[in-house]
């Protein structure tokens, strides 16, 4: 225990003062008691009870007694130090004592506040001032300490609180820095039409305020930006500031140009959903800053993002959607040289990764590249802009070498590929079928690359016609692309055979013509694409039965999922759970053994592994046997380090080779894998030669190659479910000849599968607004900046967010149509609006001659939110008179719990209503419903609602209803608080310092409230709150400097042992170790007092101003005055005290 | 009415959240056990366990440390050490037959003043149950100490 306490010398001469507080104390403690008992305690000079010590009188007691009587110690015990402390302080300060030898027993709100138990109550009370009295005698004189006011402000939320209180404060000469998170001031004012009672123009009495601030010198408004961080403390804070990129510079003169151009319609979050906006955008008019914004988001729209080789699918989409095919087109060709082909062949990696997917069925975003391709018809690749003088080589001209010829020829390097077949185009010359892809889409295709100076020279087997070492020697870099075209074997008895065919090698010699001969029935093994490009040529080639023997169920099919149907509806068998395990015959294949499988537990690949039936082996008689269970590459000829399954081996990330100008990618780098893979890791190989000829790192910042996840994540509530556009094909019975299959979609057909795109990056980065922009305005590698202001004051602002209709599902948002939410119908009635100012349905034409109006939807509710919002009823009140305004001949109906109309003039407007013909209902609505049950109610909107003034249920039918939901805290208001470190209660508004005599001022010295952040306001409350902000900054402004509490940490150096646990403790790294001394030290300027430290110290050396250790064990001992047990203990057993 | 045991306990609550809670629990005339007497500290960081102990000596029966919700700490986070030494102090306890209940850990923000009211109530039944504490009995039993309390009520 702490035996280093000292005694109190000399002997100390308390003052104790034990307030009545009217009856508030006094009517539950017996303050005469207490203030007698307290008399007897041997430190006491004086006890005393008083009806208010805080009055004017109590305090002068208290400087008197000083005085007279020399007390050297002051306790009162009265209410919350939070409430007074500060007063007796003073008092004790003016009757010439240090205001620290003062202490503050808590009686009201801690004691007799708490209970009705009088004797418990006294008890409890001399408890409390006894902790004191003990505690007291052992403070400390101490001085405040003295801090500079920076006067520089921050102002965070540009609402009209915000607004308001950045005015007062520049007005009056001082600096503000206004942050607001939105790409325009304004809030949810902004938004609205009239303000109710007087019914001013919104817009009109808020711009000219907003236009203020956007010309005010004195004021920095940082828009589009975010708060990140806040350090330090009233007078001296230091905020780091996140202004976010709009990729728009100074130079935008808001001629709309951009707007006009952009393909990208979302729903605009200014209109709430009611109107639409593009990605580059002003929220409004009169938007302050007057500048456009393009909404980008921190990662690439996911089908970009999951495309290997990062095809701008969004844009294109965009573009078609727009009936910019043209530009769709250029757009595509810029990451990919075989567009048509992968608009029909891709495997489209991206359509599994579209956020559509999450509503319905993801865009059908290859067929839509055919379609802009097909639709365009000609087109050009991108040409050098200069030459350069350094040679590619490039073996195999498939998909990957193809992709890596181009991005270096787009370069200007010199590119020349070298081809083993009689074709260029590797797989998709020789692998996949005619029907899926036409010769003459890749002749064309092949001859663009060709046109833009890539040299292919066929016939030319690398390893055999020439050797590696030539081209090395010939070239500057070599890319080997020579792909996977050796069938794998299954490894089964008869294999061998003549009829057993490889289906790779079976697809070649079709594709090239070469003659292949087949009996009535075929059978093919595995179940990939190949598989099925397998089973449907053969088919096509005259083949009667044609089964295919898969091990695993459809489920597990790799297949495309299409392409299987199709195959089926062409007459294919499959056979699933079947494997073969002999093949037999005498020279040529007779029949097959086949084997029934099920399936066990997954295995590395995910899918459940195929486990044989013993004993179900069955033989079925057939002509040939077509093997297409995976391909492996053939390079052996290449002398080049391989992997042991045959593969070669290369840096993951540079695709660098065991020779350092030789780089390899595709299938015979990774095994067989799809086509925009292979052209991946052409692209990726073209970036690394790049790299090294230009001598650049060749690691750096390439995370972003190949597939990945992006982080974004879109909304999808209350999308609208449309089903994704199926490929016309051509009818089954047409498909025996190599015909393509697939027709290609209408162009009303493609216009509306695009129009499914979420847009869930919001800007498709097609760049169509530079191209429009006269002064250069838009800047796309504009990036977040980081700003470091230094304030004295901060003012939060943050404003509300509206309570989610949706959650209280039986009023019918989402749901029922011509249900709409308050601001839905601000925008509405408003002039500039999406009806401009016509209340009409959802169908934006009819208008409504019936109108509901609900009020305290989730307000006045134990299961959302139990409080009062306080504006809806008045809102509720202008929306009556409105729709009374624009549409005479309907009839409104206001729905309420209580009418509450509590402000100047307010109540006078409700009676105008009354006037004016409204129907008031008096009783909650319990549901919004379609179900009609008269004839009166057939194609009505029915309020059911209980009427208390006349105690019935009434149903009543209307064409329209309005929800007035409640004002709820922002989303994000815990982490405000946090940040600010202010506290916020149960609903999210923040606290104020005392809910009565201080609505303005945080916990936190130096940070202030204004506005609905911290609770539900209208725009007078909010004016009056920001106005307010505004004065307590400029008075503290006008101080310049403000006392802080001297609680502060401070190391005895001589008693230090330099453990060095302090150090760590430290939330503020305000111990520093000083080495030469070996002992620890407090840096008081960053010391904030909370005594962590203390409580930490093993030697006990570390005192806590004002909170030292006798000090506390001193208040424990007085507080339990009547339960010592240790006055029993006989002597020298005491514990020590 | 018969003479019914009357726990005493001292609360250790934190100037920012914990200590206003109370203060709200009595603006709003919040009614509850009449138990608790509250110390005043900066940071519930600067609960000291030989303040604890020092209450348990002095005849307290129960312990509650009450501070600021983790992550809402005034000063970042003194509420977490403050946790990390209750965990350790109560295993400390428990060894001596000091029973659970009677040391209890709350956080309670500003506007908590009813879950800081609830936990005294439920805390003072808790101790009501269990009897007085009898330190020197307990942990100083056979020890030479001989208790017997007198209270000077």
């Amino acid at each position: 225990m702490n035996d280093t306490k000292s005694p109190p010398t000399p002997k100390e001469k308390v003052g104790v003062y034990i307030c009545h507080c009217g009856t508030n104390i006094a009517k539950v403690v017996d303050v005469v008691e207490v203030a007698k008992w307290a008399e007897k305690n041997p430190h006491v000079e004086i006890s005393r009870e008083n009806k208010f010590m805080c009055s004017s009188l109590g305090q002068e007691l208290i400087e008197q007694d000083i005085k007279e009587k020399g007390l050297t110690r002051i306790v009162v015990a009265s209410c919350s130090p939070h409430m007074h402390e500060r007063t007796f302080r003073t008092a004790t300060e003016n009757g010439g004592l240090n205001p620290f030898l003062f202490e503050m027993a808590n009686i009201r709100e801690h004691d007799s506040w708490t209970t009705d138990d009088e004797e418990a109550a006294t008890q409890k009370a001399k408890a409390l001032v006894n902790g004191a009295i003990e505690r007291v005698v052992h403070h400390q004189p101490l001085e405040h300490i003295p801090v500079e006011i920076n006067p520089n402000t921050l102002i965070v939320g540009g609402g009209i609180a915000g607004i308001t209180a950045a005015l007062e404060l520049a007005d009056g000469g001082n600096q503000v820095y206004l942050v607001e998170k939105q790409p325009s001031i304004g809030g949810h004012m902004a938004q609205l039409d009239k303000t109710f009672p007087t019914l001013d123009c919104s817009a009109c009495i808020l711009t000219p305020k907003m236009s203020d601030v956007g010309n005010h010198p004195n004021i920095e408004l940082m828009t589009y930006s975010e708060v990140e961080s806040v350090d330090g403390f009233i007078g001296n804070f230091d905020v780091t500031v996140r202004k976010k990129t709009s990729s728009v510079n100074e130079k935008c003169t808001a001629c709309s140009d951009c707007e006009e151009i952009c393909p990208v319609i979302v729903s605009s979050e200014f209109d709430v959903g009611m109107g639409t906006r593009t990605a580059i955008y002003r929220p409004f008019p009169q938007a302050i800053p007057n500048t456009y914004t393009l909404s980008r988001t921190t990662d690439d729209s996911q089908c970009v993002a999951g495309c290997p080789i990062h095809q701008n699918a969004h844009g294109y989409i965009s573009l078609i959607a727009e009936g910019k095919y043209e530009e769709a087109v250029k757009l595509i060709v810029e990451d990919n040289p075989l567009p048509g082909i992968c608009g029909r062949a891709c495997a489209h990696p991206c359509e599994d990764v579209c956020d559509r997917g999450k509503v319905d069925e993801p865009i059908s975003i290859a067929f839509l590249k055919r379609f802009a391709m097909d639709k365009v018809g000609d087109y050009e690749l991108l040409r050098p802009e200069k030459e350069r003088k350094e040679r590619v080589g490039i073996v195999g001209s498939g998909p990957s070498g193809l992709a890596c010829a181009y991005d270096l020829r787009k370069n200007g390097y010199q590119v020349k590929i070298f081809e083993a077949l009689p074709a260029a185009g590797g797989m998709l010359a020789v692998g996949i079928p005619e029907y899926r892809l036409q010769s003459a889409q890749l002749k064309k295709e092949i001859g663009k690359i060709k046109d833009i100076g890539v040299d292919i020279q066929l016939n030319t087997k690398v390893g055999e016609d020439i050797t590696l070492e030539e081209l090395e020697k010939q070239y500057d870099a070599v890319y080997i692309a020579t792909g996977a075209h050796e069938e794998r074997k299954i490894g089964i008895p008869g294999e061998d055979l003549a009829g057993v065919l490889s289906g790779i090698k079976f697809l070649r010699d079709v594709r090239l013509g070469n003659k292949v001969k087949l009996g009535d029935n075929v059978i093919v093994v595995g179940g990939g694409d190949s598989a099925i490009d397998t089973a449907r040529t053969a088919k096509r080639l005259g083949v009667k039965n044609v089964t295919m023997v898969y091990r695993r169920s459809r489920k597990e099919m790799p297949a495309d999922f299409d392409e299987i149907e199709e195959a089926l509806q062409e007459g294919i068998n499959i056979e699933f759970l079947t494997n073969p395990v002999e093949v037999k015959g005498k020279k040529t294949v007779e029949e097959v053994t086949l084997q029934r499988m099920e399936l066990g537990t997954p295995d590395e690949s995910g899918r459940r592994r195929p486990i044989p039936i013993e004993g179900s082996e069955f033989d079925v008689p057939c002509d040939n046997i077509i093997i297409t269970i995976g391909q492996r590459p053939d390079i052996g000829s290449l002398k080049l380090k391989t992997k042991d399954w045959g593969g070669v081996e290369v840096d993951e990330v540079t695709l660098q080779t065991s020779k350092k100008k030789v780089f390899a990618g595709g299938d015979c780098v990774v095994g067989p894998d799809t086509i925009v893979g292979a052209m991946a890791l052409g692209k990726t190989a073209a970036e690394s030669i790049h790299r090294m000829f230009e001598k650049l790192d060749m690691y750096a910042g390439r995370e972003k190659e190949g597939a990945y996840l992006s982080n974004i994540e879109v909304d999808i509530s209350g999308r609208e479910k449309a089903p994704r556009a199926r490929i016309p094909t051509i009818p089954a019975k047409e498909r025996s000849s190599f015909k393509e299959v697939n027709l290609g979609f209408t162009e009303e057909a493609a216009q509306q599968e695009a129009n499914r795109c979420l847009h869930c990056s919001i800007c498709c980065d097609c760049h169509l607004c530079t191209t429009v922009c006269e002064p250069d305005a838009i800047d796309y590698s504009m990036e977040d900046e980081i700003v470091d202001i230094d304030v004295g004051n901060i003012i939060i602002a943050t404003g509300y967010e509206l309570f989610d209709t949706r959650q209280i599902p039986q009023y019918g948002y989402g749901r029922l149509d011509n249900v709409f939410t308050s601001l839905e119908f601000e925008r509405m009635v408003n002039a500039s609006g999406p009806t401009e100012g016509k209340i009409v349905l959802r169908d934006f034409e009819s208008a409504p001659e019936s109108v509901a109006i609900v009020h305290c939807v989730g307000s006045r509710d134990e299961n959302y939110h139990k409080y009062c919002s306080q504006v809806c009823c008045m809102y509720s009140l202008k929306f009556a008179h409105l729709v009374h305004e624009r549409l005479p001949d309907a009839q409104v109906y206001n729905c309420y719990i209580d009418m509450r109309t509590p402000g100047k003039g307010y109540e006078e407007f409700y009676d105008r209503l009354l006037k004016e013909g409204t129907h008031f209902i008096r009783g909650k609505v319990a549901e919004v419903t379609d179900s009609a049950r008269t004839q009166e109610e057939e194609g009505k909107l029915i309020v059911q609602v209980e009427d208390t003034l006349i105690g019935r249920q009434r149903r009543v039918p209307v064409d329209m209803v309005i929800l007035s939901p409640a004002m709820e805290a922002q989303p994000d208001s815990k982490e405000t608080s946090q940040l600010f470190k202010m506290g916020c209660d149960f609903d999210g508004f923040f606290i104020e310092k005392h809910p009565k005599l201080d609505p303005i001022a945080t916990m936190t010295e130096g940070v202030f409230l204004a506005g609905a952040c911290q609770g539900p306001k209208d725009v007078p409350d909010s004016v009056a709150q920001g106005a307010a902000a505004a004065s307590r900054v400029a008075s503290l402004i006008s101080r310049g400097t403000v006392m802080m509490e001297p609680i502060r940490a401070s190391i005895d150096a001589e008693a230090c042992s330099g453990c060095k646990i302090c150090n760590t403790m430290c939330p503020y790294n305000a111990i520093e170790f000083i080495e030469e001394d070996g002992v620890s030290h407090v840096i008081t300027a960053l010391c904030q007092g909370c005594g962590t430290c203390v409580a930490a110290c093993p030697s006990g050396v570390i005192t806590g101003a004002h909170f030292t250790n006798d000090q506390l064990i001193s208040q424990i001992e007085g507080l339990l005055w009547d339960m010592r047990e240790l006055e029993a203990v006989p002597a020298g057993k005491e514990e020590k005290r | 009415m018969s003479e019914q045991f009357e726990p005493v306990i001292v609360g250790f609550l934190c100037n920012w959240c914990s200590y206003r809670a109370a203060d709200l629990a009595g603006t709003a005339r919040i009614k509850y056990a009449p138990s608790l007497r509250p110390i005043r500290v900066m940071c519930s960081g600067r609960v000291d366990p030989q303040f604890v102990l020092k209450a348990f000596i002095n005849g307290a029966d129960g312990v509650l440390i009450a501070g600021c919700h983790p992550g809402e700490c005034h000063y970042l986070n003194g509420n977490i050490k403050t946790l990390r030494r209750f965990l350790l102090l109560k295993n400390t306890l428990s060894q001596w037959g000091i029973e659970d209940e009677r040391v209890q850990l709350q956080w309670a923000s500003a506007s908590e003043g009813i879950i800081l009211a609830e936990r005294v109530n439920k805390m003072t039944e808790e101790i009501r149950a269990l009897g007085p504490l009898r330190w020197y009995d307990k942990v100083l039993g056979g020890n030479g100490a001989v208790p017997i309390p007198v209270k000077e009520k």
